[in-house]
């Protein structure tokens, strides 16, 4: 029976490449209203505040909104709706590795939550832009003002946020065309339209 | 098919309304919170009632939004449902099964052993169909049931059967 197992394994791996013809096209709900409005709401806020309120006075603002925004995303990382939940990505470097060789060896399985790269873009996006929060706020206090190495870090945390951006981007465009479903259509409808022959994870 | 379709489409706009208040409230209730940290930084415990009320509100803020991300989570649960309840009404039983092993990360192999239990084939007559050995469908079917987090295949019958009795459907009803 083990032998058998083997033998069955072997077949499944073998065959993983290729569309499975008994999985038909679907659509999945996967993102709910607050995760996209978090989503475009901070994608928003890290435009205005890097590229269109550098010198003015709502820069301020528009940084604590961002730092709410992720505040909030957090907290709904806990209670929320279950692919919006850190458990259904959680942050494995492992996962990622071993998600990548996938990808690489022709695997077009789609992920309902994110996949295990765009997870961890996920954790490392909302990490930066709170690092980009940080030492904006402690710029204002008395106790940080002027001081030369925390704007030096405001802006180093900003460029990382902007060269994540553009890797995400990238991601996005490439797992697209990898797996045929529509990312940026799922953040906007909240729907992943999986084309048939395609495994969900 | 109208009733139901109208109220997938209430439900998503109350998602959405509940959405942009969470959104809203929690960004006030961080704003509270962090001005009462502020103002006690800075000027101790002097004028403590005012600052007591403030937090008193700004906690009351945070347990509020908290409890509508609950009741958000519990709006989309129902409403999707809801869909799987309608989608099961109107014959598309196949698509609310292929949905449920989506879910269960059923592997090809596994998708297809799990509708022919469903179908009604014993263990033998899947073997047979698959060409493999029994033990490796009862092993097969034994993953099925774990993922699918029941203990047999009457149990795993029951779960399709509870979206056809569609419940949800006849309480919005009832409701609407």
């Amino acid at each position: 029976m083990s032998s058998m197992e083997i033998d069955e394994a072997g077949r499944e791996s073998a065959r993983q490449p290729q569309p499975d013809p008994a999985l038909p096209a679907r659509v999945i709900d996967v993102w709910d209203p607050l995760v996209r409005l978090i989503h475009w709401s901070l994608a928003l806020a890290i435009l205005l505040d890097g590229f269109v309120l550098e010198e003015n006075l709502l820069h301020e603002w528009v940084g604590y909104a961002a730092l709410g925004l992720v505040a909030v995303r957090l907290v709904w990382g806990v209670v929320g709706s279950a692919p919006a939940r850190f458990s259904a990505f959680p942050p494995s470097p492992a996962a990622a590795f071993r998600h990548l060789r996938a990808i690489l060896s022709g695997d077009r399985s789609a992920h309902l939550s994110h996949n295990p790269l765009g997870a961890l873009m996920a954790y490392n996006l909302w990490l930066s832009v709170l690092a980009v929060c940080a030492t904006g706020v402690m710029m204002t206090t008395t106790a940080w003002f002027g001081v030369e190495w925390v704007e030096e870090a405001h802006e180093a945390a900003f460029a990382w946020v902007m060269a994540s951006v553009a890797l995400h981007l990238i991601g996005v465009a490439l797992d697209t065309r990898r797996t045929g479903v529509g990312l940026v259509r799922a953040m906007v409808d909240g729907r992943k339209s999986v084309p048939a022959g395609v495994r969900v994870e | 098919m109208k009733l139901p379709r109208l109220i997938a489409i209430t439900g998503e706009r109350r998602a959405w309304a509940l959405a942009a208040v969470i959104l809203v409230q929690g960004l006030c209730a961080l704003f509270f919170a962090a001005d009462v940290a502020f103002d006690f930084t800075e000027r101790g415990a002097s004028g403590s009632a005012h600052l007591a009320l403030e937090a008193v509100a700004a906690a009351a803020l945070a347990a509020g939004t908290l409890f509508l991300m609950a009741e958000l989570r519990r709006l989309l649960t129902r409403q999707e449902a809801l869909r799987r309840g309608v989608m099961a009404a109107r014959g598309e039983m196949a698509e609310v099964i292929d949905g449920f092993f989506d879910r269960w990360r059923l592997t090809p192999a596994e998708r297809d052993v799990a509708l022919m239990a469903l179908k009604g084939l014993d263990n033998d007559a899947i073997a047979e169909v698959r060409g493999a050995a029994a033990g490796t469908v009862r092993a097969q079917c034994a993953r099925v049931y774990a993922k699918a987090g029941v203990d047999s295949r009457a149990q795993l019958m029951s779960v399709f059967i509870e979206e056809l009795l569609a419940e949800p459907l006849s309480r919005e009803r009832g409701k609407a």
